[in-house]
């Protein structure tokens, strides 16, 4: 069984974080998360890290992996050489709370804010009858809510008012599809200096995204949404 | 909880780490800016010389056609090409279109840069020279 | 804002084509002496453009310098600030060009 290395950044708020690296032993079919969690089994119970689903359905273990966001669920060892080294951080652009865990209640807050919700009553099935001991279909969003689309977005760096891809693409899935939901409240959340208008287009959002959400698309289309609002606003004599 | 530093918050989107095309796209995008914001105050000011007349003027052609002037004319172009170009593909995906080809529309802006960057240092050196 | 960026930003592909194009591309040795400068601005028309990419150009790059300066960390009440400061430079920048264009311009009668 081959023997990985694993660079962990270690630490608690007030001191400064540092890399430790560890050796663990696993099969190649194995995935990052197993890693992880047989270091805090084995080698050290007081690492801070979260997981909870192991599929991608989540989003709890958001982690940089040699720099990039990855969910650790969903990134296999055999990616990397035993040779090598695999170093793990913590999310970007969250408040630290120590080793690999962040805390996410400000996206959190957001997506609450802007009333997004991952759950939701499936209107393709919905005139059909239900079968037997089923009350309801639900159907899920596909973001996962696991902040990865944030930690690698550079204006996020930099601003910390701004709405973010998560929450922007939230917004826009809810302007798609608003089930009489007050589609001007989020108009004008989005139509903000720090909204939809301060994407620079790096498009890293999409790129780290492990769910298909395409924020960088989705905020492309919530910005043909408002200059469509602004148009006819402006041609209707409106403010 | 640990507040990031500002400093650090502020120099963020320079950190290329992890990042890809877009995220070098981006960065790219800016330091071509701060350098062309740099450039016209340059330009301006030099083009106050006019206001001193001929002989101010023609004595600043003169030296604006040596080898060394010529050269960072060319790169001048280069940061020009790059900024105009990329600038139509961000336009594009900043409105939501061909955000799935991002990282081909990068290399094809800095192939397209790159090419009329040459043709444009051919025809600096064939015209001052 | 980001509107304003792109259609400026488009107006330049135009603007700066022709400016360089005008300037530098179809003259020979590749910058104009001084008389030649005076002529070519005596141009109604050459006029308007130049003056014209003046202003776009302005404008294009102190709105990115804001873009630039927000990314900083820059709260609202500092950028409304910043803001009026870069208009004020915006207009020294756009008053000195016309000033000195007219002044070559005026050169030539």
């Amino acid at each position: 069984m081959p023997t990985w290395q694993l660079r962990l950044l270690r630490g608690r708020p007030g001191s400064s974080p540092r890399l430790e690296t560890y050796r663990v032993e696993l099969p190649a079919e194995a995935y990052l998360i197993d890693a992880v969690e047989k270091i805090w089994a084995e080698q050290d119970r007081s690492l801070l890290f979260r997981h909870a689903c192991h599929h991608a359905s989540c989003g709890a273990c958001g982690v940089r992996v040699n720099g990039r966001e990855r969910l650790m669920c969903i990134t296999p060892l055999r990616e990397f050489s035993p040779d090598g080294v695999i170093q793990v951080e913590p999310l970007r652009h969250f408040p630290w709370l120590g080793d690999l865990l962040v805390d996410v209640s400000p996206m959190m807050r957001r997506m609450a804010e802007v009333g997004f919700a991952i759950i939701r009553r499936d209107e393709l099935t919905a005139d059909r009858p239900l079968p037997e001991g089923i009350e309801q279909i639900t159907r899920f969003e596909d973001c996962i809510e696991c902040g990865l689309c944030l930690s690698a977005c550079p204006v996020m760096a930099a601003d910390e008012a701004y709405l973010g891809p998560a929450t922007l693409a939230a917004i826009e899935r809810m302007l798609a599809e608003p089930r009489g939901g007050d589609t001007a409240r989020l108009l004008t959340l989005a139509d903000d200096p720090h909204g939809a208008w301060r994407c620079h287009s790096a498009m890293e959002c999409t790129a780290v995204c492990p769910s298909n959400v395409d924020p960088a698309s989705a905020i492309g289309r919530l910005r043909r949404r408002l200059i469509v609002e602004k148009l006819r606003r402006w041609i209707g004599g409106g403010r | 909880m640990r507040e990031v530093p500002r400093w650090k918050r502020a120099s963020g989107w320079i950190d290329l780490r992890g990042r890809r095309e877009g995220g070098l796209a981006f960065l790219l995008m800016r330091l071509t800016g701060i350098g062309l914001v740099i450039y016209l105050f340059l330009h301006l000011y030099v083009l106050r010389l006019l206001a001193q007349g001929p002989e101010a003027w023609d004595a600043f052609i003169a030296m604006a056609k040596s080898p060394l002037f010529l050269a960072l004319d060319g790169l001048l172009i280069l940061g020009i090409l790059y900024h105009a170009l990329n600038g139509v593909r961000v336009t594009l995906l900043g409105l939501g279109i061909g955000v799935p080809h991002q990282a081909r529309l990068f290399w094809g802006v800095m192939a397209l840069t790159l090419l009329m960057t040459a043709i444009a240092a051919y025809a600096i050196f064939t015209i001052a020279g | 804002m980001w509107i304003w960026q792109a259609f400026t930003g488009l107006l330049l592909l135009i603007l700066l084509t022709l400016h360089m194009v005008f300037n530098h591309f179809v003259v020979e040795g590749g910058l104009r002496t001084y008389r030649d400068v005076v002529a070519y601005l005596s141009h109604p028309v050459v006029f308007t453009w130049e003056i014209l990419f003046l202003v776009v150009v302005t404008a294009h790059a102190l709105m990115g310098v804001r873009a630039i300066l927000l990314d900083l960390g820059i709260g609202p009440g500092t950028d409304r600030w910043l803001k009026r400061g870069l208009t004020l430079v915006g207009l020294g920048i756009i008053g000195y060009g016309v000033w000195l264009s007219w002044w070559i311009r005026s050169r030539g009668a």
